[in-house]
């Protein structure tokens, strides 16, 4: 479960403030697999960086797994953080290390045994069936592949949330649905809450059950999907619910 | 041709012993002290993760100014510090000492550049597991610009190898004070070729291995 309660964030640049998230608010529930969907510069990701305060929040408080997160202390949001996964467009896989030892990082990190490492690194590559990619190289592997070891560390520790940043934006089309089918089972099987940033509106219609549409640092609608019909009311909403539909029209004709 | 060299092969045993002592140390405290500064450089710079301006800026300005220090001048401006760590200026040992206050801040530069390599997105996916930031040093930078840190190790050993040569001026010894007492003040021209193929074939021999080692450990 995440709570965002009117978080902003202003970044200062030498040219002035800048106010990437206007004070917004946004609950997602457990189970959930939200996505928030806008176009480049919307704020989506720093949104998304909020949830985990990777970036700090200008104001508003942050509440995940009922805890409040902007109140905590840097050993205590460590300590929290690793029950919030998280995976990135770039995948961001230390290039140096072993796919087993990407997995076993964050079991490290919190102080696991070795020989339950090891057995939770199988377990977790299991998961995203690359079992037989243990002792490669993140270099040896395909976008696909690395996305997936990169989903098998953020399961490592038993996440509640995972957060996603455009999870597919760098991946074919094929190899998304497989990511996008990986994400699914994870939240069907371990009922972990997804909260997803993207800017590809198949990727909210595949995999999503609400979504919040973001302009320029403000969410200015937020739909459930299972709810019969959705009409759009804002102009982008109404772009990107429509545009990838008259695309699909047009592949249907070719 | 060789005839003086074959003579004074004891004294280029001696005077190998000698450069080995004061390359190995000055590298030793390098790698010792240059590692941590290049990293506290490096995360004490604006948007890293111990952000610390006024650190920075001292630091920043004390390793440029070591590094401006032509090397035969550091060299003898040390002596005072020498005399007080050692007893003693004369030696590779002493001489070891400010050849080693010149490597740290030079290694200190090529960590700090190397580890700059690192993708942020890296740092910031081990922030996001709660990593803390020495574990962050230890598991991810050290470990993602580690080819960049040997190539580092091998330029440093080189470019003091090459300094080595000026201890001479200082009761240091070494292959380079061979080449200037019998090649140069005496007119040994034999003895200076042969030292300079020692170094020459030192370099080739460090920057063969320094490379191999660079390409085995890089699996990016």
């Amino acid at each position: 479960m995440i709570v965002l309660q009117e978080v902003s964030k202003v970044f200062k640049t030498p040219r002035g403030a800048f106010q990437a998230v206007h004070p917004t608010s946004l609950f997602v529930d457990e189970g959930d697999i939200y996505g928030i969907i806008g176009f480049s510069g919307a704020g989506k990701s720093t949104l998304l960086r909020l949830v985990n305060l990777i970036e700090r929040p200008t104001s508003g408080t942050v509440i995940v797994n009922g805890q409040n997160l902007t109140s905590l202390s840097s050993g205590e949001l460590r300590e929290a953080r690793r029950k919030i996964g998280m995976i990135f467009q770039h995948f961001h896989l230390i290039a140096n290390r072993t796919v087993a030892e990407n997995v076993e990082f964050p079991l490290a990190i919190a102080g696991v045994p070795k020989a339950k490492r090891r057995e939770r690194v199988r377990e977790c590559l299991r998961i995203v069936g690359l079992e037989d990619k243990l002792d490669s190289y993140p270099s040896q592997l395909s976008g696909g592949q690395k996305q997936r070891v990169a989903i098998a560390r953020a399961l490592a520790n038993h996440p509640k949330v995972l957060l996603c940043d455009e999870p597919t934006s760098a991946l074919d089309p094929q190899t998304t649905r497989s990511i996008l089918e990986f994400l699914k089972e994870i939240n069907r099987r371990f009922g972990v809450t997804i909260l997803l940033v993207t800017h590809e509106m198949n990727v909210v219609r595949e995999i999503c059950n609400k979504v919040a549409v973001m302009e320029q640092g403000r969410l200015v609608e937020k739909f459930n999907l299972r709810e019969g019909s959705i009409r759009p009311t804002t102009e982008i909403a109404r772009l990107l619910f429509e545009l990838p539909a008259a695309e699909e029209k047009t592949q249907a004709y070719v | 041709m060789f005839d003086n060299v074959i003579q004074l092969l004891p004294e280029i045993w001696l005077a190998l012993g000698q450069t080995a002592l004061m390359v190995g140390i000055s590298v030793g405290c390098a790698l010792l002290f240059g590692t941590p500064l290049g990293v506290i450089l490096y995360l004490t710079d604006v948007g890293q993760l111990w952000e610390n301006p006024v650190l920075f800026r001292v630091l920043n300005y004390v390793v440029n100014v070591v590094r401006s220090f032509p090397f035969i001048i550091l060299l003898v401006a040390l002596i005072p510090l020498t005399r007080w760590l050692l007893g003693t200026t004369i030696g590779p040992v002493a001489a070891a000492v400010p050849l080693s206050v010149a490597a740290i801040p030079y290694f200190a530069r090529l960590v700090e550049q190397s580890i700059r390599e690192v993708p942020k997105g890296v740092i910031e996916a081990a922030v996001s597991m709660g990593a803390t930031t020495p574990q962050i040093i230890r598991r991810v930078l050290l470990v993602e610009a580690r080819s960049g840190l040997v190539l580092a190790t091998t330029v440093v050993t080189i470019s003091f190898l090459s300094n080595s040569a000026m201890a001479g001026v200082v009761g240091g010894g070494g292959i380079g004070d061979l080449a200037i007492r019998y090649g140069y003040y005496r007119f040994e021209t034999d003895v200076m070729v042969a030292m300079i193929i020692i170094l020459i074939l030192l370099v080739q021999i460090f920057q063969f291995i320094g490379n191999r080692l660079a390409r085995l450990v890089d699996k990016r």
